[in-house]
């Protein structure tokens, strides 16, 4: 399957994305499951993983991208955040303490709080900031096409 | 602060302005992005490197990638002048507000580090979190833990306004670009 919108002839940035983005997507991964521990967090980590896919955008073109990662899954991913976030508050509460506190899950389910902590960090804000800067990109961008030099693309 | 640290600031500070005046506004935003690295680079300097990450990743990438967007949707008027003309007047009066906050803050301000300075002065709350993090919540790194633990709702207040601004976003330009 041929796009019209592949940045084909950019050999430079095309090579450049290849060899950059596993590390910035591992780098983003990396921080956002070892932020309680390490400098960062889910927000940075977040957003480096965010960033990556906007990578992948500039070097394969911005329509495609768009089409294999669809409106409704990046909705999703933000709205889902958010329901984690608000689950884990509310299940402190439904075990008799008060909104986000963790140590009920300690004195009820024997889990430490840390793990309270990492699944907001890590099921809550890293797929907010990531869902937002991606959906951010796409609406900023959808429906643009470079002009290329070849004047392809110019009456899309 | 070392003579790195010094010269990040005028780095910066030479970044900033020339932001400002840079007639071509492609030229605006990648001095733009270069004074948001510079700033990250700073930060870390001033042993701040949660806010040094996030400044990288918002202020140096995103940022960057979504203004260079939006101007690629627009017109680049042409001009031969490299930078903006300067309104003489309004420079000294900014000039002089500037000189008068800078003379009176400044002598105010503790060194970077400062063991007596006043972040350090309410131990009731700085020294808690300090003290306190890892009896408490088993992470190490404090500043998660407050985040995420001592002003949890805090951030899920924000976690909230990020959501739903990003919603309001797909929903004001969805009409446009999606439809």
């Amino acid at each position: 399957m041929s796009y019209q919108d592949t940045y084909s002839e950019s050999q430079v940035i095309l090579t450049a994305v290849k060899i950059i983005a596993p590390f910035t997507l591992t780098y983003g991964l990396f921080m956002t499951f070892h932020g309680a521990d390490t400098p960062g967090g889910s927000f940075q980590g977040g957003a480096i993983i965010g960033v990556t896919v906007l990578m992948l955008a500039f070097a394969f073109g911005i329509e495609p991208t768009r089409e294999w990662l669809r409106n409704a899954v990046l909705v999703g991913l933000v709205a889902g955040g958010v329901a984690v976030f608000i689950g884990v508050g509310l299940a402190a509460m439904a075990l008799g303490g008060n909104f986000l506190e963790y140590d009920r899950f300690f004195e009820v389910w024997g889990i430490r709080q840390k793990w309270g902590m990492e699944a907001i960090e890590i099921g809550g804000i890293a797929l907010i900031v990531a869902g937002v800067v991606i959906t951010l990109f796409f609406a900023t961008a959808a429906g643009f096409t470079p002009t290329r030099t070849d004047g392809r693309g110019e009456d899309e | 602060m070392s003579a790195v640290a010094y010269t990040l600031v005028v780095f910066v500070l030479l970044t900033a302005v020339a932001t400002a005046l840079f007639r071509d506004v492609l030229s605006a935003i990648v001095v733009f992005g270069a004074y948001s690295l510079g700033m990250a680079i700073l930060y870390t300097f001033l042993l701040a490197p949660d806010v040094a990450m996030t400044e990288a990743a918002i202020g140096a990438g995103v940022t960057t990638i979504l203004l260079l967007l939006t101007i690629a949707r627009t017109s680049r008027p042409s001009s031969d002048r490299i930078f903006e003309r300067v309104n003489v007047p309004a420079l000294v009066v900014c000039g002089a507000f500037l000189v008068v906050m800078l003379a009176t803050v400044l002598p105010a301000t503790e060194a970077v580090g400062d063991p007596e300075a006043i972040a350090w002065a309410n131990p009731e709350v700085t020294g808690y979190y300090i003290e306190n993090t890892y009896e408490d919540t088993g992470v190490q790194n404090a500043v998660t833990a407050v985040l995420a633990a001592y002003r949890g709702f805090d951030t899920f207040g924000e976690a909230v306004v990020v959501f739903a601004a990003g919603v309001a976003t797909l929903l004001v330009l969805g009409r446009e670009v999606f439809a």
